[in-house]
């Protein structure tokens, strides 16, 4: 009997069903990678509970012996402190502005130079693409000077145009976005091409939607760097209420004085945004899905 | 140099057009010119450049020389997507994040002049799927379809710009035997529905001789014949072609004429149109069509020869014959004929059976068998 595109079809939908059912592994096999991966998690959970622990007690009862690890009574005057004594609201909502509108430029133009090195004939392609491969190669610690002069000759200091500015110029995300994109097959573009896509068209509505996979790493990427970025900061900005969360952190411990309470108590309340992003986009984070747009 | 204007009931016209890359030709200068609702195969073995002309009518490479036109425009440094004209890729190209609705309605979305109002772009889009069969398939993606049902959605989309060429780069390639002769039914009925001009690129020579109005044969970035099916068949501009198309390959055997002027193969002197006189001493290559010899059981064929080999295909079977002097055929034979290697098979030759070309491999003339040497 003739084969029917719906029988086709049936066996499109089942061939997938059928690749996801592997061989069942064993019990033991089962317990021993149960076994492994609770030391994994004791040995990642163990200092943040401390860090938590450390949050919720005074000063004083840090350092009894031997130690507590569920505080009593439980004191919440560490984080009052960080709101009542210290910018703490300013630093959080700084470095969140700052590592957003970073990571929302950056990703918008990591994107076209990616595609224009991907995907674009023009004189001196591979010549840029040098220059940018090469200024990865230059630490961030031999430009800092050179970048504090322009900053401050552009009046930038103290801004947030001097925080959000130079990652700007980071080409490791271009490297990253235009491998991203030389792995989409040329006859999609070239047939949107014919279709009557312009080529930001093409860009906008082909390749990014084949790529967010990818963005989405890049992106997290870029927040994360941002999000704990220190140095830079720490040079440019010296107002107290335009620091970001790294550097006045920072500065809640002196020289003769070390509030671990209050340093936990803000690095806890500094790693929830972090997470809290992190938790939203992972759904994000699945293979790139180019099936059906080829014969594979 | 003036734009050639080509007659207005032509689609495309290729006037003078060569590909090349740096200093490497790999497409010589030709014409090809396309009427309105024709559908010509562009036929020839891999790398031979047929896909490069395709794309040069696209405008997604450009020609090195020569004008290309479609419907009456000159459109050398027009941008591809105002070519008017639509094409359909071997490995379909379908955008895999939308689904088969917005694939369809893409182009339309697209279109600029004049930007189209939603009501019309779903209805074209309906339209388009219904063409091609697949309204119940709309709101699925790509990578739930079947090979056949993703090429039925690049046709679709195709279609549904309503182009005055449509562009076809081997479109049944990809898609098992049973799928691809039922597609190749439905694009012909398709074309029936449209009859717009189309260019169908294959190296599946039953693909160009059953969907062809004429067939554009190419080797190596030359056009060796263009043509009719039966024409290619019958009157082979050259070796290639007459190797070409036809299945089993046809055998070609180099022969020298003879003194009298006479051509001689095996123990049969071939009969030559009067018109055609050879040189004596001249080499030329003599082609038997299997398709056209047939194993008699009568005393008066044309050749005598020994089985070497039987290949069934169950309509009929081919027969290896060695005929004698180092020259042998392909003979076709009923299917249950009883021939075992070794055994002395009696050849018949119809019309159109024997070809003579000359040492170049262009084509003198046909032959029959005029006498055989008892």
């Amino acid at each position: 009997m003739p084969r029917t595109y719906e029988d086709e079809t049936r066996e499109v939908e089942s061939s997938g069903s059928a690749a996801r059912s592997g061989l069942p592994a064993s019990r033991p096999a089962i317990a021993l990678s149960y076994v492994i991966l609770l030391v994994g998690v004791a040995i990642a959970l163990v200092p943040f509970l401390y860090v938590v622990s450390t949050s919720l007690k005074e000063t004083t009862s840090l350092f009894s012996y031997p130690p507590d690890w569920i505080p009593s009574p439980i004191y919440w005057g560490n984080f009052e402190s960080l709101f009542a004594d210290h910018p703490f609201v300013w630093w959080t909502f700084n470095t969140l502005f700052v590592a957003g509108t970073v990571t929302v430029l950056k990703l918008w133009f990591d994107t076209m130079a990616g595609y224009a090195l991907a995907k674009m004939e023009f004189t001196g392609r591979r010549g840029v693409a040098l220059l940018f491969l090469l200024s990865v190669a230059i630490p961030i610690s031999a430009l800092i000077i050179p970048l504090f002069f322009v900053v401050r000759y552009l009046g930038l200091l103290n801004t947030y145009w001097a925080l959000i500015l130079p990652p700007l110029a980071n080409p490791l995300g271009i490297f990253m976005a235009r491998s991203f994109i030389v792995g989409i097959p040329d006859n999609l573009e070239d047939s949107a091409r014919l279709d009557g896509a312009s080529e930001f068209t093409i860009y906008r509505k082909i390749v990014l939607p084949l790529i967010r996979p990818g963005l989405v790493v890049l992106g997290m990427f870029t927040f994360m760097l941002q999000y704990t970025s220190f140095i830079w900061p720490l040079i440019a900005v010296q107002d107290s209420e335009r620091q970001v969360l790294a550097v006045g952190i920072s500065g809640l411990q002196s020289a003769f004085l070390q509030d671990w309470g209050l340093l936990s108590a803000a690095m806890l309340l500094a790693a929830i945004p972090i997470t809290l992003v992190f938790l939203l986009v992972q759904k994000a984070f699945v293979v790139n899905d180019l099936s059906g747009a080829l014969k594979e | 140099m003036p734009a050639l204007s080509p007659p207005s009931d032509v689609a495309v016209s290729l006037i003078q057009v060569a590909k090349s890359y740096g200093a490497v030709e790999v497409l010589h200068p030709f014409e090809l010119q396309v009427a309105e609702g024709e559908f010509v195969v562009l036929l020839g073995p891999s790398g031979c450049g047929k896909s490069t002309i395709l794309k040069m009518i696209a405008g997604l490479e450009e020609a090195s020389h020569g004008e290309i036109h479609v419907a009456g425009e000159l459109v050398n440094y027009v941008r591809p997507r105002d070519r008017n004209v639509a094409m359909v890729f071997q490995n379909y190209a379908l955008y895999p994040h939308m689904t088969v609705r917005e694939n369809i309605a893409f182009p339309l979305k697209m279109s600029r002049q004049p930007r189209l109002k939603r009501a019309v772009i779903d209805e074209r889009t309906a339209e388009a799927a219904d063409i091609v069969d697949l309204t119940p398939y709309l709101g699925r993606k790509p990578a739930q379809l079947s090979g056949g049902q993703r090429q039925r959605v690049a046709l679709a989309r195709a279609i549904v710009r309503q182009p005055a060429v449509f562009l076809m780069d081997e479109p049944l390639s990809n898609l098992d035997a049973l799928l691809r002769a039922d597609m190749r039914t439905s694009l012909l009925d398709v074309h029936a529905r449209i009859k717009k001009a189309t260019l169908y690129v294959t190296h599946d020579q039953i693909e160009a001789m059953t969907m062809a109005d004429r067939v554009v044969v190419i080797n190596a970035g030359r056009i060796q014949q263009i043509g009719q099916p039966h024409e290619l068949y019958t009157a082979p501009a050259n070796t290639f072609v007459a190797q070409f198309i036809g299945s089993p390959r046809m055998p070609l055997h180099s022969l020298t004429v003879s003194d009298d002027g006479a051509l001689r193969i095996a123990d049969a002197t071939l009969a030559l149109d009067p018109a055609v006189v050879l040189e004596p001493g001249a080499t030329v290559t003599v082609g038997l069509r299997p398709s056209a010899l047939r194993a008699t059981t009568s005393g008066s064929a044309c050749f005598f020869g020994e089985a070497r080999r039987r290949d069934y295909l169950g309509s009929d079977s081919y027969l290896e014959v060695d005929l004698g002097d180092g020259a042998s055929a392909m003979v076709r034979a009923e299917a249950d004929a009883e021939v075992r290697p070794g055994d002395i098979v009696h050849v018949d030759a119809a019309p159109g059976a024997i070809h003579v070309f000359d040492e170049a491999g262009v084509r003198i003339c046909g032959a029959s068998v005029g006498q055989r040497e008892q």
